[in-house]
């Protein structure tokens, strides 16, 4: 409303801001990679890369579902607790003895259930979507905490592929997580559902008037953030080894982020997941630079949160000189 | 907006307003808590039960001010502004040796500035409020733990500092009565009387409308941001006095709370409508309730989901409302 008018010599051209828009993220990795080089002795080698990949699958799928919601202009903040209750359920079927295919196929299939309540109360009960999922996580919160009941579950990986295993020093997780992204990046980009999200954030209005089923689509979405938080759940027990009473509630910030650092914008309708994969190997090196540089992980929070502020400020800046150069209208 | 101008109202307008409905649950959840628990009407219990709820009351009355304002705003960081506040306010005390009264008036100041940080990337870079005070949620909470390195810090019980939150007037917790009852009264008579409120409730619904009738719209609206974080720093306060510690997690999961009284209270989550007297009776209603399954012996994180669920099942009630309600 009150933004200035640049002088136009000093204002970049639209394209510039595309290309810097683009090439922002590689450009950061690059330039952290080479900081840590230097600064943190280890960092470079193949066995601490390995670690970095176990140790953020499970929040690489938590960042793809809320690449989906935030794709249609929601948010889910309920991720990092929904993953606690599944994992406590997976965690005590497979300690029970259930044979690990169906656990698996259970795990998705309450990650589903929870992600529908979501998608009911956003969609069915029209609550803002930052509402719904503030309220569904407290109650997930809670219901772990009463299955907890003050009894850890140890256990541990299901299957092998969701677990530390490795095969010739790759990661057989981050494989499982490579294909998860590789199927959403095409069904994003080349199938009817991915290309309904776009147009969703971008304008509902105008989504449901070419005939988009909004409501069902954006249920099935938050359904699928379900499905992705089950199969991260069960890679979550395999890294950690035990389920407590706040498991996963501190993923929930960083899968956040890591969609925000990216570059798929909050707004809605632009966007994707591999970007989002792009954000989260950021904020992955940056907590495990940091902590190979020996500064105390207190400082975790700080770093990430201030990663995301600036993420957000410059995808809003940019887009909105975009916007009035190209003369588009939001 | 304001009705007080017409005569009557139909009957029915009346009934379902929410503030009636918030007075008939605040009772009707006295008698069963006091019927289930000798205890619950005990002098004793309504002191304490009030002490609490002045300190999240102070959050909502900041977060509720901030939605009505509209566009999307709403503030997650009112909790994390309160444990960062409050450590400030201990490095001030313990520290520096600073009297108790001078570093709480330097902390509410403080509190302003952290809010003016949400709302100058809000209202003047544009940035959505959600990623906004998302972030700061987790910088000040994060902050607070690398001040204190994960410890307490005290220095607060000196020139009668603690009766701010450990005495009581005529039976009435000091807190409530000098800040809490104030800063309400002082809300809803500029929310209903004065022309902050009427340019509150404008901006709230339309920007453009707002704009056009020369309301400096960011500014109103970097402002109640500013006033949000110094409301939260006052409960900080007003925690330091009661607890006569502060810790860094001293607002762990309080947005929920202030949020949840929010939209309890029938401040419609989109802006512009809403009452704060109707938050001031949802405040009763969720002390009460607390308070009740505190003595039922339920425990914090059970409280929590509660919590969840009633702000889900107030936001429904909200829709369902509106709907019936025109416009």
């Amino acid at each position: 409303m009150t933004t200035t008018t640049v002088p136009s010599a000093f204002a970049p051209s639209a394209r510039m801001l595309v290309v810097l828009r683009n090439a922002l993220l590689p450009i950061l990795l690059v330039a952290e990679v080479i900081f840590f080089t230097v600064a943190a002795p280890g960092f470079l080698s193949a066995a601490n890369l390995a670690n970095v990949v176990i140790n953020s699958a499970d929040l690489a799928l938590l960042a793809a579902g809320v690449t989906l919601v935030v794709l249609l202009a929601g948010i889910d903040v309920s991720v990092g607790p929904m993953l606690g209750v599944v994992a406590w359920v997976g965690a005590t079927l497979f300690v029970a003895g259930t044979p690990p295919p169906l656990v698996v196929v259970i795990a998705l299939l309450l990650g589903g259930a929870l992600g529908a309540v979501n998608g009911a109360l956003v969609v069915g009960g029209r609550i803002s979507p930052i509402i719904t999922t503030l309220g569904t996580a407290a109650i997930f919160k809670t219901v772990l905490f009463i299955l907890w009941d003050s009894t850890d579950v140890f256990a541990g990986p299901v299957v092998p592929a969701l677990g530390p295993a490795r095969a010739g020093g790759l990661p057989l997780v981050g494989l499982v997580v490579l294909a998860v992204f590789g199927v959403l990046a095409y069904v994003l980009r080349h199938r009817v559902f991915g290309r309904r999200l776009f147009a969703i954030g971008n304008d509902a209005e105008g989504a449901r008037l070419l005939g988009v089923p909004v409501g069902r689509t954006a249920f099935a979405a938050y359904v699928l953030v379900g499905v992705l938080v089950g199969l991260a759940a069960l890679i979550y027990v395999g890294r950690v080894g035990v389920v407590q009473a706040t498991a996963g509630n501190e993923l929930t910030l960083p899968a956040i982020a890591a969609v925000v650092v990216g570059g798929t914008s909050i707004l809605g309708g632009e966007g994707g997941v591999l970007r989002t994969l792009g954000g989260l190997a950021f904020i992955a090196l940056l907590q495990n630079g940091v902590v190979l540089m020996g500064v105390p992980p207190l400082w975790n929070g700080v770093l990430v949160g201030a990663a995301v502020a600036l993420a957000v400020a410059f995808d809003v800046l940019t887009r909105r000189t975009l916007d009035k150069r190209i003369g588009a209208r939001k | 907006m304001t009705t007080g101008a017409l005569p009557r109202r139909p009957l029915r307008d009346r009934v379902s307003d929410r503030r009636v409905f918030l007075a008939v649950l605040v009772v009707a959840l006295g008698a069963l808590m006091s019927l289930l628990s000798p205890y619950f009407l005990e002098v004793g219990n309504l002191l304490a039960m009030t002490q609490y709820g002045a300190v999240i009351g102070l959050l909502a009355l900041g977060v509720s001010l901030v939605i009505l304002g509209g566009r999307g705003g709403i503030d997650l960081s009112v909790g994390s502004a309160l444990s960062l506040s409050g450590i400030v306010m201990g490095l001030l005390a313990q520290n520096l040796g600073l009297s108790p009264w001078l570093a709480a008036l330097v902390t509410v100041a403080f509190g302003a500035l952290l809010g003016s940080v949400n709302g100058f990337m809000v209202a003047r870079l544009g940035l959505p409020p959600l990623i906004v005070t998302l972030s700061t949620l987790f910088l000040y909470g994060a902050l607070a733990q690398v001040l204190t390195d994960g410890g307490q810090l005290g220095g607060f019980n000196r020139e009668g500092f603690a009766a701010l939150g450990q005495s009581a007037i005529l039976g009435v917790p000091a807190q409530v009565l000098l800040v809490l009852a104030p800063a309400f009264a002082v809300a809803i008579w500029a929310q209903n009387r004065t022309a902050f409120g009427r340019r509150l409730h404008q901006i709230g619904t339309s920007d453009r409308a707002a704009a056009l009738v020369g309301i400096d719209v960011n500014q109103l609206r970097f402002r109640l941001y500013c006033l949000s974080g110094a409301l939260a720093a006052l409960g900080a306060v007003v925690t330091n006095a009661w607890l006569l510690t502060a810790r860094p997690s001293a607002g762990l999961g309080m947005e929920l709370q202030a949020i949840t009284i929010a939209v309890l209270g029938g401040i419609h989550i989109f802006g512009g409508r809403g009452h704060l007297s109707g938050v001031l009776l949802a405040l009763a209603v969720v002390v009460v309730l607390s308070w009740g399954l505190q003595l039922a012996q339920v425990g914090n994180s059970v409280q929590t989901g509660i919590l969840g669920l009633v702000l889900v099942g107030a936001a429904l009630l909200n829709n369902l409302l509106s709907r019936r309600a025109p416009g």
